[in-house]
């Protein structure tokens, strides 16, 4: 038989390949968010309706800034919790399981190429912190704008004599700039993209390590780090400057290996009523884009040639 | 690169990190910063409870190394040192039966916790300076606990020019550099410009305004009384663009200087019919009519009539003359049915 | 059609995989130097003891892992192109599916990764659950499967991208005897349909009735392969089946064989050893009375 012959029935019988494949990566991702769906991870509710309800009545006789704001610590300080746990628990647990339970024999034995595979787990993952940070979301802005209008109401009626229509309004003005406001919704995408950057790191660190335990210490480490980075950075370069190529580079390889996490907790600035500019929220997903690009790259390098 | 944008804001600073634990410290640049500052919140305000002044101190110190852009924070750490700390010891001191003890309070953790709690007002101030509260925080310590309207006065500005600042801010820094010895005609300019925005404006005027004011305008008066000549009274009062403030000086003169009653009756007559002149001229206008026996009863009916209707106008000393009017009025009217 | 007779389902030449073993200096020879070709059509079995190199076999042709060196091919396609597995399907030794996953979202899920439209996953999963008689388990979760149903749903999924290859391993191991009957049925089905089946056993009887050609493995190495007939008939021997035997005729068979009216004689020819005789004989590992028997 003449080579072409070979050739051309080959083209008749090969299905046509898509190199990358959004559909494919879909299909892992959507399967990923409802294995953890499944596992009945949307339980934490309960603890954090228990957490943030409970927060409002415990501190009857603080003031109403001190009240409001144990109340948004207690939500946010939950919400970087969860989705840290998220993302960096749920990423060190399913794709060493896969490996372990064989189940990626299956999955890489499609067409599926093991880069849109990675892409498709971190995706579901990331997915998976989205909605719980939209339903806490939810709920906190539920509870604070409850809040809020109880203690106005509250304020007022303890003005002797009645309140005057200036008084009520300065009363209204103080207290809710302490109540939900856009900023908060910042300050939750701040806790997103640091737990997406978190589910990155965890996704490098799974393809090589293939424990989840090992996975889980590993990746907490680098997340604390991450967060004393630019701390440790400050200490060794006082006034911010670096001197010479060689201490530039070893600061960059530092900021791609442990990444400055401390950048996203935008919330301390938030409470204390720093308004956050438009730059500063591009820079922050922009980012997580560059982080959550270099982490899947070192991961795929790294899980290209991994024996299974 | 990154990091001029947000960062140094919400790192800790290096006195927070000498002060927290270990634990607390991983928290606070973990994203968790501000729960732990309430964390120490509630602890300082146990402390408070338990009248542990030290850890009051300390906690307070934490919470507002923790978060230093937090003016409640710092209101809180100065109120509960200048005032509750400070007033814990004055009512130990006060009941103690040991002298030395009492002595000690009065003398040492007194005014120890009152510099702390000013410190605290003041290192806010600084850091939280868009927002009037701490500057007023400081205002109030010199004012209620130092007794100096002066450095009061100073910070109550500071508080007022503030964005935020409500209209009490101006109003106690008008009060307050009223009080101050040799500062009467700056005073005045801020009495005056509060009384009239203030009357312009419709609202009503606080007490402490119309006093000052008056106390103010009576001073001035007098200075000038007694330190021009008649002539050089006149002739600025008849001046183009002159005002009642230069009548009310050439009035006084005349009172206190000349003791022209008369005379001075008709200034003030001129004076009470100002429109700009504060209503008080009014009831000076109707005191002196009553200091001619002729006019007694009259003007007391006068009286009477404006103390029911604006009783604000009438000051303690009125008070007390009007009712020497009412009593020796009374007495001649007995004399004279019997 | 023409092309499944030009190109080879499976080509693997010369492989050779060595792994090395962590903080030692000796290395493991997993397979050593094998070559073997699985025309379209074909139901292939590849047989040998455990730790032969079976699955590390099927491993590289599907491109979990890389070969030390040698080749292997699917339809003409390196394994190490993902193309090339955009024709084949894979059940895995012990298969474990997503036990949060239902029957037919298991086999949904395979049909998108396979790149399926939505009408194409619906009609091939509820066809393959029909095939694999799951049907009344589709709704279930995986968690709830017995292994023979978890071995169906793994051949299931195997077949949802409509593969014309299909690489099994252990297809039958850990299953009952129901359950492994019903594998070969479907084993035997695909054949009809003109799929191309590679296969592993430890267990020989087991595959003895499916496969065309079989190849046996040991330690690395393809040591014998032929067709099936070929490999195990035996001529000096003649083989006599029997039907309802009693014990006591059994003792004097050949002279009752004519004599009595309740047996019959079903067959008679040439006899064939058991593949499991051949096996042992081929391995080295044959033992003393069955050395003696022949
Ligand atoms: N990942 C691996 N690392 C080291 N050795 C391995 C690995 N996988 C298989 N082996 C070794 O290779 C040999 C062949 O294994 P395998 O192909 O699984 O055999 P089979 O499937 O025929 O039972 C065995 O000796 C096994 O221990
Ligand atoms: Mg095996």
């Amino acid at each position: 038989m003449s080579a072409d012959k070979v050739k051309s029935v080959k083209e008749d019988f090969v299905v046509p390949h898509k190199l990358f494949s959004l559909s494919r990566v879909w299909a892992i991702a959507l399967n990923t968010f409802t294995q953890l769906v499944r596992m009945k991870v949307f339980y934490f509710m309960l603890i954090f309706s228990v957490l943030i309800i409970g927060a409002n009545f415990l501190f009857l006789n603080f003031t109403f800034e001190q009240e409001l704001k144990i109340l948004k610590d207690v939500s946010f300080g939950a919400m970087t919790l969860f989705a840290s746990i998220f993302s960096i628990v749920g990423t060190a647990l399913l794709i060493p399981k896969d490996i372990e339970d064989r189940t990626l024999y299956t999955i890489l034995t499609k067409p599926v190429p093991r880069f849109e595979y990675l892409v498709g787990k971190l995706i579901g993952i990331i997915l998976l912190v989205a909605v719980s940070l939209v339903l806490m979301s939810f709920l906190f802005f539920a509870v604070l704008y409850f809040r809020q209008h109880a203690i106005l109401a509250e304020e007022i009626k303890m003005i002797r004599g009645g309140a005057t229509d200036a008084q009520k309004e300065y009363l209204k003005e103080t207290i809710f700039a302490q109540g939900v406001s856009p900023e908060l919704i910042l300050g939750v995408l701040a806790v997103f993209l640091k737990a997406a950057v978190a589910a990155g790191v965890a996704l490098v660190v799974s393809t090589f390590a293939s424990s989840t335990l090992f996975t889980i210490i590993v990746s907490l480490v680098v997340y604390f780090i991450g967060h004393a980075q630019s701390l440790a950075l400050e200490y060794y370069f006082p006034d911010g400057q670096m001197y010479g190529a060689l201490q530039t580079f070893i600061a960059g390889i530092v900021a791609v290996v442990f990444p400055n996490l401390q950048m996203f907790n935008i919330f301390d600035g938030i409470i204390t009523g720093q308004s956050i500019s438009t730059t500063l929220m591009l820079r922050l997903i922009g980012l997580t884009g560059f982080y959550l690009t270099i982490y899947s790259m070192i991961s795929w390098i790294l899980f290209a040639k991994k024996e299974l | 690169m990154l990091k001029e944008q947000g960062f140094r804001d919400w790192a800790p600073s290096m006195s927070a990190r000498e002060q927290l634990t270990q634990a607390s410290f991983v928290g606070s640049i973990g994203g968790f910063r501000s729960l732990i500052a309430s964390i120490y919140d509630l602890r300082a305000h146990q402390a408070f409870l338990d009248k542990d002044w030290a850890s009051v101190e300390k906690f307070r110190g934490i919470t507002t190394s923790l978060q230093p852009r937090f003016a409640k924070h710092w209101d809180l750490a100065a109120w509960d040192l200048a005032w509750n700390a400070y007033a814990y010891y004055r009512n130990k001191s006060e009941w103690t039966e040991d002298g030395i003890e009492s002595w000690q309070m009065k003398n040492i953790m007194m005014p120890r916790y009152l510099e702390k709690g000013l410190e605290f007002a003041k290192q806010g101030a600084e850091w939280v300076p868009e927002s009037y509260r701490l500057a007023m925080v400081v205002a109030d310590i010199y004012s209620q606990k130092y007794n100096d309207p002066e450095l009061a006065s100073q910070w109550y500005f500071k508080s007022s020019q503030a964005g935020d600042a409500p209209p009490f801010v101006f109003r106690a820094y008008a009060t307050h550099l009223a009080r101050c010895e040799g500062k009467e005609e700056e005073a005045y300019e801020v009495t005056s410009l509060l009384y009239r925005s203030t009357r312009s404006s419709n609202r009503s005027l606080t007490l402490t305004v119309r006093r000052d004011m008056e106390r103010l305008e009576d001073h001035i008066a007098l200075i000038a009384a007694n330190t021009m000549s008649l002539e050089q009274l006149e002739s600025a009062a008849l001046k183009n663009g002159s005002t009642y403030l230069d009548f009310a000086k050439l009035g006084m003169h005349l009172l206190e200087v000349k003791k022209d009653l008369k005379a001075a009756l008709a200034v003030y007559r001129d004076i009470a019919n100002d429109k700009n002149a504060p209503f008080f001229y009014g009831r000076k206008l109707l005191m002196l009519l009553a200091r001619n026996p002729a006019n007694e009863e009259q003007a007391y009916a006068a009286l009477k009539k404006l103390l029911k209707r604006s009783p604000e106008l009438f000051r303690r000393q009125d008070l007390i003359e009007f009712t020497k009017l009412e009593t020796s009025l009374g007495a001649s009217n007995d004399n004279r049915k019997k | 059609m023409m092309a499944e007779e030009i190109i080879p389902a499976v080509q693997i030449n010369n492989l050779t995989k060595i792994f090395p073993v962590p903080f030692r200096k000796e290395k493991v020879i997993a397979v050593n130097d094998l070559s073997l070709c699985v025309e379209a059509g074909e139901v292939y079995g590849l047989i040998g003891p455990n730790g032969s190199g079976k699955s590390t076999t099927m491993k590289v042709l599907l491109g979990l892992i890389s070969a030390t060196s040698g080749s292997s091919a699917v339809f003409g396609l390196s394994s190490s192109e993902t193309a090339s597995r955009g024709s084949v399907g894979f059940l895995p030794e012990n298969p474990y599916f997503y036990k949060y996953l239902t029957g037919a979202e298991t086999l949904s899920f395979y049909g998108k990764l396979c790149g399926l439209s939505r009408r194409k996953i619906k009609e091939r999963t509820s066809e393959l659950l029909s095939l694999v008689d799951l049907e009344n388990a589709k709704d279930r979760r995986l968690g709830g499967y017995s292994k023979g149903m978890l071995q169906r749903i793994g051949l299931a999924q195997a077949l949802v991208g409509d593969p014309r290859l299909v690489v099994l391993d252990e297809p039958t191991a850990g299953v009952d005897p129901a359950g492994s009957r019903k594998i070969r049925d479907l084993i035997i089905e695909l054949k009809q349909r003109g799929i191309s089946v590679i296969l592993s056993s430890h267990l020989l009887e087991q595959v003895q009735e499916v496969c065309d050609r079989v190849g046996i493995i040991f330690e690395g190495k393809l040591v014998k392969e032929g067709k099936l007939e070929e490999l195990i008939e035996i001529e000096s021997q003649t083989e006599i089946i029997l039907e309802h035997a009693e014990p006591k005729i059994l003792d004097q068979i050949n002279e009752l064989v004519q004599a009595s009216e309740e047996t019959r004689v079903l067959r008679s020819g040439k006899p064939k050893t058991t593949l499991e005789r051949l096996f042992l004989k081929e391995t080295g590992a044959e033992s003393e009375d069955v050395r003696k028997d022949s």
